[in-house]
């Protein structure tokens, strides 16, 4: 059984076809990377995986559970990131995770035993008992993937996890994403416009472009069949832009 | 439902801590008292200085007798500081007036002495000048008037005594008095009716109304603001992805809403009730202080608790509405500038009941009214003394319950973003498509 079976899957927003016929399957364990440019349809992908937006038509299946037929038993094995995904402001970082563990795990030794975890991941410190108004967008982005893990999520949705972010953050981030998914062989199917980070974290890369997927590979695969000596050469050569 | 708990204690604590929510309950109670302070301090201060200090009073003492000099002498003991203006016309007094820092003269006519012996009874004219416009101005008067009505007290009293020995002046006086007795469901009360309508009016008239109108755009208010901010904040795509129902999120933002909002009626009712207890400290409720025993039926538990269920639906109502507004909103300042639009045309026939007829209605208008759920916590506070629920409230309860439970329903499935989008972006683009036409105009 495949963690994420996506077959024929169209999108249409009135007369804006987002996705046009996909089709792609990811293993378990596999850390799977969307790459495209702006409105390729990668956000679009990620929501209906997420449960909040419907196919037209086609099916998206996790771990052989139908999005649109099966949403809310979807949604109790999946944690999903949203691009600039805020948390509550005048919560701290800590009662966000508390609260969500609560909402994760029944037992509240569980919920507690998470949440330690994920302050440990967040890497926040002391800050964490800090609102999260006080937050930079940084700090924000690492409490939100520490809460995606927390969930222990057998798929990670994550949108543009890293965008926007430093280069101490953003790497805290891949970090986070990279270990977390060897050590608990959790899927992670995500959005990104590095490629030197898609490069980095992906098992396995798409290349989405006007709702279709041009090309598909590990980023190994990718770059010998392009001929390029990265990413993002294999991105221009594909998509067509110089 | 074991994610409620969660979910609540995040709207909860979200909403309390926020400054646009925590503030707006925190000002009722500092605020009202402070204006409550400091109208008292400036009213007693105005009194103090115009009637503590001595009421100057001009005298222009046309008659010249034993009577004229008797009330100067009187007036004289009750604090106020008499003097005679040596003139001879009420012209040249009034101009005195001026030079002696007073306001009042007082004119004793020519045969004031002979008219009162014979029984004719005299008239004092009294002229107030006006200096400045203010509670301490209206005091100097009512301080003077009580003088002269107290001196033609006594007056009287002597002119009766004289008259028949041994008689007491107050029947003479009033040989008619009358004892209302007021008639509620077979209970008679020994209040005039106009004390019973005014606690009635002061009771369920006023409190009720007041309570239901705060709470209602407050509580209409708040929902709308917190799942705007969660549009707006982007918190609601994470909450639409937990493995939670659309119910549950629903139901925790009406009761986390509902929660505050009860709280800042509390908080505002406190405010109200500091202000008035500082601004009267001494005033009586009408017609309480001389009813012996016999008070207001108290209502029964059963009216007590339509009531109370009538206040909880219909307080559940306007916070789906309230929900429903901020769903549809990108943003807090849609949400903001909807919300009044939405929440004041459905509390005008709650009023309508309140301080109307409502049967006198057009059938249409009537129909309106017991439409909607907020109507019926009027219709029950306006019978909250007879004994029995009225009509219209034993089917009204339900009936609103099922229409609160179908709006919850249908705003719990508009909690599905790919609908949330697409209304949101249909609202933003009417909006700009106005600003767009206004500003071309």
């Amino acid at each position: 059984m495949f963690a994420v079976d996506i077959q024929n899957l169209v999108k249409l927003f009135g007369s804006v076809k987002a996705l046009d016929g996909i089709s792609f399957q990811v293993e378990e364990g596999e850390v799977y990377g969307l790459i495209g440019p702006n409105g390729a349809g990668k956000t679009t992908m990620l929501r209906i995986l997420a449960t909040l937006l419907l196919p037209t038509k086609g099916s998206a299946k996790v771990f052989g559970l139908d999005v649109v037929s099966q949403a809310s038993e979807v949604r109790r094995i999946i944690a999903y990131l949203a691009e600039e995904a805020g948390a509550y402001r005048n919560l701290s970082g800590y009662e966000y995770l508390w609260i969500m563990a609560k909402i994760y795990f029944k037992s509240r030794q569980e919920a507690r035993e998470a949440v330690d975890l994920a302050v440990e991941a967040s890497g926040l410190g002391e800050r964490v008992h800090d609102k999260v108004k006080t937050y930079s967008k940084g700090m924000k982005r690492r409490l939100q993937v520490a809460r995606v893990f927390m969930a222990k999520p057998r798929l990670a949705i994550l949108d543009e996890p890293t965008a926007g972010l430093d280069v101490i953050h953003a790497n805290h981030i891949r970090r986070l994403v990279r270990d977390y998914t060897k050590e608990h062989n959790t899927t992670v199917i995500m959005s990104s416009h590095n490629m030197l980070e898609v490069e980095y974290i992906c098992d396995r890369v798409a290349l989405i472009d006007k709702g279709k997927m041009v090309a598909e590979g590990s980023p190994k695969e990718l770059k010998t069949m392009w001929e390029a000596s990265n990413l993002e050469e294999v991105f221009v050569k594909v998509v067509g832009v110089e | 439902m074991s994610s409620l708990i969660p979910l609540v204690e995040k709207e909860v604590k979200d909403l309390l801590r926020d400054p646009r929510i925590y503030i707006g309950l925190i000002v009722p109670v500092v605020i009202l008292p402070i204006i409550g302070f400091t109208m008292s301090a400036a009213t007693h201060s105005s009194i103090e200085s115009a009637v503590g200090g001595g009421v100057k009073v001009a005298v222009l003492d046309l008659d010249k007798t034993q009577t004229s000099l008797s009330f100067l002498k009187f007036a004289n003991t009750t604090g106020l500081k008499v003097f005679e203006v040596k003139v001879d016309t009420v012209k040249e007094a009034l101009k005195e007036l001026k030079g002696n820092d007073a306001k009042i003269l007082i004119v004793i006519p020519k045969g004031f002495e002979s008219k009162i012996s014979s029984l004719e009874g005299s008239t004092l004219a009294l002229y107030f000048e006006v200096k400045s416009v203010g509670f301490g101005e209206m005091s100097t008067f009512s301080a003077v008037n009580r003088v002269v009505k107290l001196y033609s007290k006594t007056l009287s009293d002597t002119i009766i005594s004289s008259i028949k020995p041994g008689i007491n002046p107050t029947i003479v006086r009033t040989p008619l008095n009358t004892t209302s007795y007021t008639v509620i469901h077979d209970r008679i009360l020994s209040m005039p009716p106009e004390a019973v309508f005014g606690q009635l009016f002061m009771g369920y008239g006023i409190i009720v109304p007041v309570v239901l109108m705060i709470v209602s755009i407050m509580v209409a208010q708040i929902a709308a603001t917190a799942t705007a901010v969660e549009n707006e904040e982007k918190t609601l795509e994470t909450l639409l992805t937990l493995p939670v129902s659309r119910y549950e999120i629903l139901i925790a933002k009406v009761i986390g809403s509902t929660v505050v909002a009860v709280l800042g009626t509390l908080f505002s009712m406190l405010g109200f009730a500091l202000y008035f207890r500082i601004l009267f400290p001494l005033q009586e409720i009408s017609g309480s202080a001389h009813l012996g025993t016999t008070a207001l039926p108290a209502p029964t538990p059963q009216m007590y608790l339509a009531l109370c269920l009538s206040l909880l639906i219909a307080i559940f109502f306007t916070t789906s509405l309230g929900v429903i507004v901020g769903a549809l909103s990108s943003d807090v300042r849609i949400s903001n500038s909807l919300i009044g639009a939405v929440i004041i045309p459905i509390m005008i026939p709650a009023f309508l009941i309140m301080y109307g007829d409502v049967r006198s209605l057009p059938l249409a208008l009537q129909a309106l009214v017991y439409a909607l759920p907020v109507s019926y916590p009027m219709i029950i506070a306006k019978n909250m003394i007879l004994s029995e629920l009225p009509v219209e409230a034993v089917y009204g309860i339900p009936y609103s319950a099922g229409v609160t439970l179908l709006l919850l329903l249908l705003t719990s499935r508009l909690l599905v973003p790919e609908k949330l989008l697409l209304l949101q972006h249909k609202i933003l683009t009417r909006r700009m498509r106005r600003k767009g036409e206004v500003s071309e105009k």
